[in-house]
């Protein structure tokens, strides 16, 4: 795995306010690394940062090796990004909007322009003006925007903002293509938790300007111990017997029966308890928690210490 | 470079206001042509042969009025009647007669004018360069190339230059076309007579004409230059363009009423974009000189230069 964006403790202060504190972590190549965080929490101030838009207090970020700070022309020239929306010039045409962007970087053909055109699929539409555009299709120009010049990094933030179920699995498969394919490292930032977790390889919860977490999706959303749900009627009888007999565990009423945090080595205990006491067993289940649920979790904890 | 400034006049004439001020000015040169054709046909040139005892009459006249009014009336407008007399006086040692037909070069003279039309879009596409990509939102697109923010901005001021160059070109070359086709060429070329400092030279027509188009750009180029800095520093469009306007219109006005009383007005900017002062009639305030008026000029353009580039190198993109 080679890191391709080393953030390094990373600080942004705007008139004596803190908005991000420290922050600090690496994404490697062929990795969707995911931005999460309530909206304010500085997704797009760090993501303003990497791309160079606005200064940087305290740190620094490389891109490819080359500081944003010092060598901003090769740092930025391994970049792709879309900034919030993809706003393009609207009185002139797709095509002349590549045009234009493709000039500022160096050797990007013509060849290259319709090649990208093409992967996105506005082939059809590419000499219309942007106004007549629809969002969906504004979004994949500004996806063609960034890949004009075959960069090492992508940057999209809120990449599915107001786009359709069908919109937004469209650029959920160009991101993970381009990670796959290409050995892109892209960073994807979102308040939509259930996007990220089909997205991403790895999400860094970032929350009032400091990351608090960054963790493995796969892990991320199972966490240490799993939840089991067992399937029966007599739900309170359950929970009382299990309160007697594993008094360490946590037990949970749910509309099908009770939720108990525990290891897979203890469910045939358990089992063998319901069933001397004639509860009727008719199921039991891995239950996984959602990312939403991990996230507000996590968020919730450590604000509780931040108040504490 | 070639291709950042290539870039920016795609994004000027892909918009179709760019070429309702072109049809603007191209308009307003053709009514003027229709106007003067129409009232040159309705009265005959006066060719009368005894132009010059004509001259020497007026002259004698000029010469009462100058001696009678001398301090009475504002400078200005005694140099203006001296100005009156010395060239009569030229014309009639040199046999020049002021009888020629009107032709193009009249009217491409008179068309000078249309600069401040011409200077008017320039300001306007000035004001909107820098800020507009703000307004877009597409700053944040283009900042975010491998090019610096001093380049982009420097393409971005060329550009202005080359817009004003187009304006200003295209205005003279139409009044010229035009002025051959409603009124044909001189019969005789005859020269310019320009009088400074008591003394009457001949200068070529067309250079004259060159000149005058070029002095009076100054104005206008500097007025757009100010309207790109207040563009990039405040990122205001409106703004930009709504105190360049008044400026231009007010400007040499107000400078004026302050040099009336103050001697330091010759330092404001509007007291030197004037540079035909120096080469007719006389300067704003006694002692200015054509080297003072550059180096002002030039110390208020790296002004605003430096504003310009220090202001959008830190600025920070935001929203």
């Amino acid at each position: 795995m080679e890191a391709v964006i080393e953030i390094q403790n990373v600080t942004k202060q705007i008139k004596g306010r803190k908005i991000i504190d420290q922050i600090s972590f690496d994404v490697n190549r062929g990795e969707v690394f995911g931005f999460l965080g309530p909206n304010g929490a500085g997704k797009t101030t760090t993501i303003r940062m990497i791309v160079g838009l606005i200064g940087i207090t305290e740190g620094d970020i490389k891109i490819a090796g080359h500081s944003i700070r010092t060598d901003f022309e090769k740092a930025v020239s391994h970049v792709g990004a879309i900034v919030e929306n993809p706003e393009m010039y609207k009185f002139m045409s797709g095509y002349d909007n590549l045009l234009h962007f493709a000039r500022m970087s160096a050797n990007v053909s013509k060849e290259k322009i319709d090649e990208v055109v093409e992967l996105v699929g506005l082939t059809d539409r590419i000499k219309d003006k942007v106004k007549t555009y629809s969002l969906g299709m504004r979004q994949r120009l500004g996806l063609a925007q960034c890949l004009l010049h075959d960069p090492d990094v992508l940057i999209l933030d809120e990449p599915t903002n107001g786009l359709d179920p069908a919109g937004i699995r469209e650029i959920r498969d160009h991101i993970r293509m381009l990670a796959r394919e290409r050995n892109m490292a892209v960073i994807v930032s979102s308040h939509l938790l259930s996007e990220m977790e089909m997205m991403c390889d790895r999400i860094g919860i970032i929350q009032q300007g400091m990351l608090v977490d960054v963790q493995l999706v796969h892990d991320f959303i199972n966490g240490a111990e799993k939840v089991y749900q067992f399937e029966l009627i007599e739900k309170e009888k359950a929970k009382e017997l299990l309160k007697h007999s594993h008094p360490q565990l946590s037990v949970e009423i749910t509309s099908e029966g009770v939720a108990v945090a525990m290891t897979r080595e203890e469910i045939p205990a358990i089992v063998k308890i319901f069933v001397s006491e004639d509860i009727s067993l008719y199921g039991i289940e891995e239950v996984t928690k959602s990312l939403e649920e991990r996230f507000l979790e996590i968020t919730k904890e450590k604000e509780g210490v931040a108040h504490v | 470079m070639y291709k950042l400034v290539q870039n920016e006049l795609l994004k000027i004439f892909k918009r179709s206001g760019t070429y309702v001020m072109i049809g603007l000015l191209i308009l307003i040169v053709t009514v003027v042509g229709a106007f003067v054709k129409y009232q040159e046909s309705g009265g005959t040139v006066p060719d009368n042969s005894e132009w010059k005892q004509g001259l020497q009459l007026e002259n004698t006249n000029l010469e009462k009025q100058v001696a009678e009014l001398e301090g009475q009336v504002p400078d200005s407008q005694i140099t203006y009647y001296k100005r009156q007399i010395a060239i009569n006086e030229y014309r009639i040692e040199h046999g020049l007669s002021p009888n020629s037909a009107y032709s193009v070069w009249e009217f491409v003279s008179d068309n000078v004018s249309i600069i401040e039309l011409a200077g008017m879009f320039t300001i306007i596409i000035a004001a909107g360069i820098v800020a507009s990509e703000f307004n877009w939102g597409t700053i944040k697109l283009l900042l975010i190339r491998p090019v610096s923010r001093s380049r982009i901005l420097v393409a971005k001021y060329l550009t202005v230059l080359i817009f004003a160059l187009i304006v200003v070109a295209l205005c003279f070359s139409y009044s010229t076309v035009l002025g051959f086709i409603l009124f044909g060429g001189p019969e005789n070329a005859s020269p310019y007579l320009n009088y400074h400092q008591g003394t009457v030279t001949e200068q070529s027509m067309f250079m004259h004409l060159l000149s005058s188009y070029g002095l009076n750009s100054v104005n206008m180029l500097m007025l757009a230059t100010m309207a790109f800095m207040i563009s990039a520093v405040f990122r205001s469009s409106s703004l930009a363009i709504g105190i360049s306007l008044f400026l231009m219109f007010t400007g040499a006005q107000l400078t004026s009423l302050v040099a009336m009383k103050y001697d330091w007005a010759k330092y404001i900017l509007f007291a030197n974009t004037d540079l035909t002062q120096y080469f007719e009639g006389s300067p704003l305030v006694e002692g200015m000189t054509l080297p003072f008026s550059i180096i002002v000029l030039v110390v208020y353009f790296i002004l605003f230069q430096l504003l310009a580039h220090l202001v959008f190198k830190k600025r920070d993109v935001a929203a």
